[in-house]
């Protein structure tokens, strides 16, 4: 191979660039913020959390993608955070990495539908189904993405990287309240975050101590402007 | 068959069927089919009943697209798939992948906008051969791939709700090749014919097996939305 | 055996008077009245639909006028010496304001059969319709033969129902006995159902209820359950 062969794609995780695809036009539209992670990791938890702080300030409802059932959709209900009428789940045929990436045509029947149901709605959030680290939202469908990892999942999680880890708009680090009963090392997790993601941001919270998910929160409102 | 029908036919193809299993997870559940060798009997089934009057559309509607009709054709068509699709779960679940369909395909076929100005959410048969016709291909060609849809949709979705052997399924609708060929061929004859005079093939079966898959989805979950 | 019979209704002076009614062997009709309503029997007179036969009915009802027309013995459609099988149609007008039930009792496609039934009904804007058919696969035991229906209604110009079904080739998931029941003109109905029967809204109006049962008993029960999903008909 001689010396200068540059590969045309890089496969080096650091070196991970921003997807600079262009999103779908935003005119006339709600914005939509995907939400991603593992099973377990508290997407959610965070979901619900983002209700209850923005629900009185942004026109907003959401789709879940739960793999199995509607409890998504039920956990937000009853958590009284969002009407019923604002949750939306998606059937994925068995295949949630399919419906938010590959295929991604009953998710956005999901948000025309709350769409035509709420006129002038800001915010649509799209919860995927749990799934593994490779799973991202297309660009077709979300205009920005969330990435949630927890600390229960072992601290090597932010360096195994994956698309998820290394690309999503927002990478969140949740149930730190824990970690010291797991084990996990948050200096290592930080900065291995923020080594993979270079200059994309990180947060690390815990809904036991910031019910409301302020930080998150925040990045979600600079989103919106 | 041309590119726009392989398009059209591929699983890849990203207008939401992948979460339709055409009866198969009522099927399923009902424990009508669980093991492998139930399997080629449903697909038969399915094919000859639900999937020629598919087939049968989709050739009239790319018939149609290639020559070039006049709005009233396509409500036309569209009323008359209505009636030969009595169960209100089956209409909804054709007309869900036909917008769906229709949302993927205008991009790469625009010339279907006519159709979707009378009828914004269009039948999927009817949707797909008009998007192979606006692409080229023979009513032939788009009655094979709607033919193919009808029993791939539900071979893949028994692979993924009861974990068949992929092998043994992809062999099970390679064995179906000479009906399907069958089934375009009888398609074919009439995609010329007045909408009125298409093949109107019944699935009582499938019909009771959609409105229990709705009704049972209201009170405890269905993986897929048909 | 080839027969074309007629029979056509009328609306005077408050009631319906049957003003043709032409029975032709084997398709024999016997008129019988109650009340305001004409109610009309009708008799297979001779073993018929045997292969080669072709038999053809047809039904005017006019304006205001109602009729019903019901059968007295199963039909078994039986093989004959023709290749090319026995045929009927049923070819059913009704106008304005007018109401038509056809009530048959139940087909049953023996075995080597092979028969072919057609219906084709058009109905002007609010004219009123009920179909019923039941259809059995074989006798006790028995391999059915082949049994093609088709059932086309049109109402104005608009498609309501138009299903073919063929019997025999396919099996209903192994079960022996298939109801079916077309109401148009009632109130717009919300689907229902159990595992083996529904009622379903057709698209352009009209309700289709269908049921797969075991037996003819089964399938009666079903008929009864799905008429209690209609409180307001007035039949």
């Amino acid at each position: 191979m001689p010396v200068d062969h540059v590969h045309p794609v890089s496969f080096d995780p650091t070196v991970a660039e921003h997807d600079h695809y262009e999103p779908a036009p935003r005119e006339g539209r709600a914005f939509r913020i995907g939400i991603g992670g593992p099973v377990g990791s508290g997407k959610t938890a965070l979901v619900a959390a983002l209700c209850r702080a923005l629900g009185d300030e942004v026109n907003l409802a959401v789709v879940t993608n739960d793999i199995y059932t509607t409890e998504d959709a039920d956990f937000l209900r009853r958590a009284g955070v969002l009407d019923a009428e604002r949750i939306e789940a998606v059937q994925t045929g068995a295949c949630p990495h399919t419906a938010i990436r590959d295929d991604i045509t009953a998710n956005l029947d999901a948000v025309e539908r709350l769409e035509e149901r709420f006129p002038g709605l800001d915010l649509v959030i799209i919860e995927s189904g749990g799934d593994n680290l490779t799973a991202v939202f297309s660009r077709g469908l979300a205009d920005s993405q969330v990435f949630v990892v927890d600390v229960a999942g072992g601290d090597k999680v932010p360096r195994k990287g994956g698309p998820g880890v290394t690309t999503a708009d927002l990478l969140v680090i949740n149930k730190i309240d824990i970690a010291h009963l797991v084990g996990a090392d948050m200096d290592v997790m930080t900065s291995d975050a923020h080594r993979m993601r270079g200059e994309l941001p990180v947060i690390t919270q815990s809904l036991v101590d910031t019910p409301d998910a302020p930080d998150v929160a925040d990045w979600v409102r600079k989103q919106l402007v | 068959m041309d590119v726009t029908a392989l398009l059209l036919a591929d699983s890849r193809f990203p207008g939401g069927g992948h979460v339709h299993s055409g009866g198969l997870e009522e099927a399923v559940a009902r424990k009508l089919i669980t093991v492998e060798r139930d399997l080629p009997e449903f697909l038969h089934g399915r094919l000859w009943t639900v999937g020629l009057m598919a087939a049968s559309f989709a050739a009239a509607a790319a018939h149609a697209a290639r020559r070039g009709v006049h709005s009233g054709y396509w409500r036309r068509l569209d009323a008359e798939l209505d009636a030969r699709t009595p169960s209100v779960a089956q209409r909804e679940a054709s007309r869900a992948q036909g917008r769906g369909t229709a949302r993927a395909g205008r991009i790469a076929w625009p010339a279907v906008a006519e159709l979707l100005a009378v009828t914004p959410r269009p039948h999927h048969p009817i949707i797909t051969g008009a998007l192979a016709g606006a692409g080229g291909s023979l009513p032939r060609d788009a009655a094979l791939a709607v033919a193919y849809l009808a029993v791939s949709g539900p071979a893949s979705a028994a692979v993924r709700l009861l974990g068949f052997d992929p092998l043994h399924v992809n062999a099970m609708v390679a064995r179906l090749a000479p009906a399907l060929e069958a089934v375009a061929d009888e398609a074919a004859v009439t995609a010329g014919a007045d909408p009125s005079e298409l093949p109107a093939p019944g699935a009582p079966a499938l019909d009771l097996l959609a409105e229990a898959h709705l009704r049972h989805h209201k009170e405890e979950v269905r993986l897929f939305a048909s | 055996m080839k027969a074309d019979a007629r029979l056509v209704a009328e609306y005077r002076d408050g009631r319906t008077i049957l003003r043709e009614l032409r029975s032709m062997a084997p398709l024999t009709l016997f008129p019988k009245r109650t009340g305001g309503d004409a109610v009309v029997h009708l008799v297979n007179s001779a073993t018929s639909p045997l292969g080669g036969d072709d038999l053809r009915l047809t039904v005017i009802v006019g304006a205001g006028a109602r009729l019903r027309l019901s059968g007295v013995a199963a039909t078994l459609a039986l093989p004959g010496q023709h290749a090319d099988g026995s045929h009927s149609t049923l070819d059913v007008h009704v106008e304005r304001g007018g109401r038509f039930e056809y009530l048959p009792e139940p087909t049953v496609v023996t075995s080597r059969a092979r028969h072919t039934a057609e219906l084709f009904a058009s109905l002007d804007d609010d004219a009123r319709l009920r179909v019923r058919e039941v259809l059995v696969l074989g006798r006790v035991g028995e391999r059915p033969g082949s049994l093609r229906t088709t059932q086309r209604i049109v109402r104005g110009q608009v498609p309501l129902l138009h299903q073919t079904l063929d019997v025999g080739s396919l099996r209903f998931a192994a079960r022996r006995v298939l109801a079916t029941e077309i109401l148009v003109g009632e109130d717009p109905v919300e689907p229902a159902g159990g595992d083996w029967w529904s009622v379903t809204p057709l698209a352009a109006g009209g309700a289709l209820f269908t049921a797969l049962a075991p037996d003819a008993v089964t399938a009666a029960k079903d008929l009864d359950r799905a008429r209690a999903c209609f409180p307001k008909m007035s039949w």
